[in-house]
């Protein structure tokens, strides 16, 4: 290669390059960086075999690239001019993508991306929205050229701003450039380019050195390393430029070397520089000469920290030192040293060939230009991400980065990893800049993005932070090298259950010392992953300190298997599943029993928590835990021979229970499982509550329901039906009556009104969720019109809907049914399976439109007034319905039913009783153990946290018993639920353990088809086989066994 | 089976090399562990004369830095990441197999000096997580029968 001794010599070697980048008539771009961990290599030997093969190496380049940007779908490639990409390749496909694509045109449909949402297959990059919604201007070339040949660089434009600046701009006006841009240090710190590199130029001479710092060490973070690796020599431009603007004869990369490619890369274009006269001596035939210096780190975060590495890069062990002096007056060697980190240098040379004017005209009013993204953890598309400052956070998780994997639920986002913060569910519209990040506690940083979902633990995660800043902690100063130890003891304990009242108060007092005293930026740091956490995650500090609970499931010394964890009685998912495995459904029915009265109910209607942590849908899909339960107890049901003995009365104090729903009938098993003489009042003629009247029959059949009352019955718990309990029977009255203790579980079987002009109870037509449900199950006669209208977008509004269209209609026309709701597809809080199900049978849902006037005429229901909904929720996430103005519509109904929520009734308690109460009228109970303000009167369930789900309700009455079973022994510590691990022999764990990997999808419920089944009440769900039931039980991956 | 104990001819030259060069202890240090696969301690001493230090500067900067092992390693240097995206996408269990399928606990190496087992801050690989390296060579989207089948590559 010649030596490129003028601006104009550049010029023309430009246009040659530029020839040779579009020489061939097809080229495969293909990712030789991130995408070579997954098999990349393999797939570009298979592709330029094929191609020699065919005779086609003149026609068709494969080019080596850098990162593509879209890591998830790795290995990936895309084939210019046609621009189709194509992801998840494997050497098989490359007979065809030469063939039948490069040769034929056509595309091949199993490599292309699919939309998340619609599924509609997307052939090319600029419709996929991964890439369509970024703005790559650093990332221009990055998985374009080849990053190993300066002539694509040089073809693109490169070189093209040094030789600018070197041919005539001076030092200062180059550096009113850079100010006059607004570009800031994308390391984290945001300092003001410009500004840096004035007080540099500004120091007395030296030699004066430049570094850049590609010492990218923040676990999260790879936006450097893709930079270095996909387009080295934009970088070093940047850094020719740097130093001829700050008058700085060398210079140093001190990059990772846990990054080999980078390493090798940044190499191969020194060297290439070097030959070429764009480093050395007489740059561009200018006076100004520059050597650069390739300087790999071992292996100690600290270095990243400007101070300690440059101690580092001078041999010695990479401690950092107090500023002043800044680097720009005393650095490397005591010399005026300027540092910047390897993004911002990757800027510069666009500032300089398109001017500071272009570059500000994107981003925010303090913070211009773009910034990369490093998108990983629980995210669908995982990769490289370069959009605007500016762009809020939710833009970048869910629209760019498709949202979270496997319809779990989003928890945080760390940003600035362990120097950072996490940013919640609340703030995800926040503009990511450098400002607005602060204000809640996070930091934009060096752009990892490390996504969580609901299984992941915070206090677990501040752990693993504080894990880590202890090891990389230099221990120079004191507060850094006690504090993270310190810090760390204590979330160590927190997580192995040993955690201390006032833990939290001294994590958080430590944390603010060591922000306030230690030495260098990590330490000042490293305490704000768990201050973040603490601020908004507190409840799961105190859920892991008080009731040694994880809610992520995830913390291994309280956790056994997940999905036990987070059940909220704690059923041995995996023994009863393991139980089913081995055929004996009576022993899994029982294993159920020990935590859950209602297997054959919970097998129905539970929203099952459990499968959402499933571990083994980390693999593929998780254990259809619930189905599995059904199965059991349909079993037991079908095969017990005699009924179950009573449960022996051992203990002589008696207790009464009001109310024989979930809760109440739950607290009287345990309760006479322990010996207790047990009285169940109940107001109504059947037993079940809630379960009996208020879930349709399609969903739970009122005899299933009947049979786990018997069952209960049957082991000596005695139920006294048409008893309710009122001003004429009051808890006073149970108590004269002998009983020791009481537990009040009259359920919430209140519905709400809207209370909104119009919404007149004694209007024909108009029905309240809860008592028309009750009305449908009890198969009373209701009459409901044509056109129905349901309002609310809860699962109540769902069963209301679906049994409003089972019901008969004789009359004209066909029968419609409407579900209105405030909320978008998106916020609905009904279960997604119950939505689907529901458009399954016809039913139509009119999303974002509010209810402002029920209308009618002669006392009988016409329709309602509507307005549409601009948000539902305010921008701390509460519920809090704002409506765009004049947006008024007419919504004709003949049946209109409100089911937007219900509530606890109390008024069956004399109103002089001295229960305390809330002021939203429930009562006032002690969480732990239910205990209200009256000793030995217990409460719980929906009756005083409002409705809730099926299993929540048997927690609270396995609680209860728990709670009162400690009363009456006189045992006044809390209640506490732990899981426990039993000794397994370790042959039968390696026998349980066979073959249980292997990918095999979950076997799904067999359903009745929507056509057949709206004209009736049938159950839905068919139930598993029995030969179904074993093969899915046997996908368990048996995480209880595990040590 | 055991290293061979160091070639001291190849030592001294390495040493020449470096000798006269500015801030060189830690390229040194890395060739030479490059070359043996750890810095023998035996080492330290003609590295500190070479370089006009004393033994204990050179002791210091090995130690702080995690790429330095005084310890022979194995011909497989296995590296499981241990990153925050690979420790939200279960990054630890992959740990816990590949220890034991070797037998080891982190940064020990098998009696047959075949493998070794580390972990590493972050690879930079967050988007395949959970990643592990096994020399120069990454591997990603980790499953607990994957790592088997990566051991297996490298079985002797």
């Amino acid at each position: 290669m010649a030596k490129l001794l003028s601006y104009n010599a550049l010029k023309n070697f430009k246009e040659a390059c530029a020839k040779e980048i579009s020489a061939r008539k097809y080229c495969i771009r293909i990712c030789m960086t991130g995408c070579k961990a997954y098999g990349g290599e393999e797939v570009k030997e298979a592709l330029e075999r094929e191609i020699k093969a065919r005779g086609l190496t003149k026609q068709v380049e494969v080019r080596e690239t850098g990162c593509q940007g879209f890591c998830a779908k790795a290995p990936v490639l895309t084939i210019d001019p046609l621009g189709i990409f194509y992801q998840e390749i494997t050497p098989a496909d490359a007979a065809d993508i030469v063939i039948r694509t490069i040769q034929k045109g056509d595309v091949l449909g199993h490599l292309l991306y699919e939309d998340l949402k619609t599924g509609i297959k997307m052939p090319t990059v600029n419709q996929i929205p991964f890439f369509s919604l970024q703005n790559r201007r650093v990332l221009k070339n990055c998985g374009i050229i080849d990053p190993k040949k300066i002539n694509h660089y040089i073809g693109m434009g490169g070189y093209d701003a040094l030789a600018k600046a070197l041919n005539g701009i001076t030092p200062e006006l180059l550096i009113k450039e850079v100010k006059k841009s607004g570009l800031r240090g994308r390391g984290g710190a945001g300092f003001p380019t410009g500004t840096k590199w004035k007080f540099a130029r500004s120091s007395p001479a030296g030699p004066k050195y430049i570094i850049c710092n590609a010492d990218e060490g923040d676990p999260g973070a790879f936006m450097d390393r893709a930079v270095l690796e996909g387009d080295p020599h934009r970088v070093i431009e940047g850094m020719i430029i740097g130093a001829y603007a700050i008058g700085a004869r060398f210079g140093y990369i001190y990059v990772r070397e846990e990054y080999p490619i980078a390493v090798e890369h940044l190499g191969i274009a020194i060297d290439q520089a070097m030959e070429m006269g764009i480093l050395g001596e007489n740059i561009f035939g200018s006076s100004f000469s520059f050597t650069l210096e390739l300087k790999k780190g071992a292996g100690a975060f600290v270095c990243g920290e400007e101070t300690a590495l440059m101690a580092s890069i001078e041999g010695k062990r990479g401690m950092p030192h107090t500023r002043p002096p800044f680097p720009a007056q005393a650095g490397l060697d005591g010399k005026p040293t300027n540092i910047n980190n390897v993004e911002t240098l990757a800027n510069i040379p666009m500032i300089i060939r398109e001017g500071a004017k272009w570059y500000s005209s994107v981003g925010t009013d303090k913070s211009k230009g773009t910034k990369v993204f490093s998108l990983a953890g629980k995210v669908n598309n995982t990769g490289l991400v370069e959009v605007p400052i500016g762009i809020s956070i939710r833009e970048v998780i869910f629209d760019i980065g498709g949202g979270i994997p496997k319809g779990r639920k989003f928890k945080a986002v760390q940003m600035g990893g362990p120097s950072g913060g996490c940013v919640t569910e609340k703030h995800l519209n926040l503009p990511i800049d450098y400002e607005s990040l602060q204000t809640i506690g996070s930091i934009m940083g060096s752009g990892g993005m490390v996504v969580m979902d609901e299984n992941n633990c915070m206090v677990e995660i501040a752990r693993f932070f504080l894990d880590f800043t202890c090891s990389e902690s230099c221990g120079k100063c004191v507060p850094c090298r006690l504090g993270t130890k310190q810090m760390l003891e204590i979330l160590a304990r927190i997580t192995e259950g040993h955690g201390r009242e006032g833990d939290i108060d001294m994590l958080l007092k430590i944390g603010e010392a060591v922000m306030q005293s230690a030495l260098c930026g990590l330490g000042q740091t490293c305490p704000k992953p768990v201050l973040s956490t603490i601020k908004y995650f507190r409840d799961e500090y105190e859920a892991h300190i008080k009731e040694r609970r994880c809610p992520g499931a995830v913390c291994e010394s309280l956790v056994i298997s997940a999905c036990q964890h987070t059940c909220p009685v704690g059923t041995s998912v995996p023994k009863y599943v393991a139980a089913i495995a081995k055929e004996d459904y009576i022993e899994a029915a029982e294993i159920v029993r020990e935590r859950n009265p209602f297997p054959a109910i919970c097998g129905r209607i539970c929203h099952h928590p459990c499968e959402i942590k499933c571990r083994r849908g980390e693999l593929d899909e998780p254990v259809a835990i619930r189905s599995l339960k059904r199965f059991a107890a349909d079993k037991y049901f079908e095969t017990a021979q005699r009924p179950p003995p009573p449960f022996p009365k051992t203990k002589s104090r008696k207790v009464a229970i009001v109310g024989a729903g979930p809760t109440g009938l739950t607290c009287a098993f345990y309760l006479a499982r322990m010996g207790y003489p047990v009285t169940v009042f109940e107001a109504l003629p059947v037993g079940g509550g809630m379960l009996m009247v208020g879930v349709p029959e399609f969903r739970l059949p009122k005899a299933i329901v009947q049979k786990e009352i018997e069952y209960i019955e049957q082991r000596g718990v005695e139920i006294k039906y048409n008893t309710p309990v009122n001003i004429n029977f009051t808890l006073e009255d149970i108590k004269k009556q002998g009983y020791d203790a009481i537990f009040v579980a009259g359920g919430a079987q209140k519905s709400q009104k809207i209370g909104i002009p119009g919404e007149d109870e004694s209007l024909e037509g108009l029905y309240y969720g809860l008592s028309f449900l009750r009305d449908a199950k009890l198969e009373k006669e209701i009459y409901v019109g044509r056109v129905v209208v349901v309002v609310g977008g809860g699962n109540v509004a769902f069963d209301v809907a679906r049994s409003a269209l089972r019901l008969p209609w004789n009359g004209d026309g066909q029968r419609e049914v409407h579900i209105v709701c405030l909320e978008s597809r998106e916020e609905i809080p009904a279960f997604e399976e119950e939505v689907e199900e529901a458009i399954d049978e016809g039913i139509f849902i009119h999303h974002s439109l509010g209810i402002k006037k029920v209308l009618s005429e002669e006392e009988k229901v016409t329709g309602i007034e509507t307005l549409a909904v601009a948000s539902v929720f305010d921008e701390e996430g509460r519920f809090h319905p704002t409506y765009i103005p004049d947006s008024e519509g007419f919504f004709p109904a003949d049946t209109l039913i409100m089911s937007v929520g219900q509530a606890p009734d109390l008024s069956f308690l004399p109103p002089d009783s001295d229960l305390e109460r809330t002021k939203w009228e429930t009562l006032e109970v002690n969480p732990n153990n239910l205990a209200t303000n009256i000793p030995g009167i217990f409460a719980g369930g929906d009756f005083v946290t409002g409705p809730t789900f099926i299993i929540e309700s048997i927690a609270a009455g396995r609680r209860g018993a728990v709670a009162i079973d400690k009363y009456l022994q006189g045992d006044e510590t809390p209640v506490l639920f732990v899981d426990e691990k039993e000794e397994t022999p370790s042959e039968t764990v390696e026998e349980e353990l066979k073959d249980v990997e292997e990918e095999k999808l979950r076997v799904k419920m067999p359903t009745a088809p929507p056509e057949d089944r709206i004209h009736d009440f049938r159950e839905i769900e068919l139930g598993f086989t029995e030969e179904k039931a074993c093969e899915e039980a046997k996908r368990c991956l048996r995480c209880d066994l595990e040590k | 089976m055991k290293p061979e104990k160091i070639d001291l001819k190849k030592f001294a030259s390495t040493l020449e090399e470096y000798k006269e060069q500015k801030w060189s202890l830690i390229p040194l240090l890395q060739k030479v562990q490059e070359e043996f696969g750890y810095i023998p301690p035996e080492a330290i001493e003609p590295i500190a004369k070479a370089l006009h230090l004393f033994p204990s500067e050179v002791q210091g900067v090995i130690t702080f830095y995690s790429q330095f092992s005084l310890k022979p390693r194995g011909k497989y240097v296995i590296r499981v990441c241990k990153g925050t995206a690979c420790h939200v996408r279960g990054g630890r269990s992959i740990l816990k197999i590949a220890k034991r399928e070797l037998g080891v606990e982190e940064g020990e190496t098998t009696d047959d000096y075949q493998y070794t087992l580390e972990t590493v801050a972050c690879l930079g690989a967050c988007f395949l997580a959970p990643t592990m390296m096994v020399n120069k060579n990454y591997f990603g989207k980790l499953t607990p029968p994957k790592i088997n089948s990566i051991l297996k590559q490298y079985e002797k």
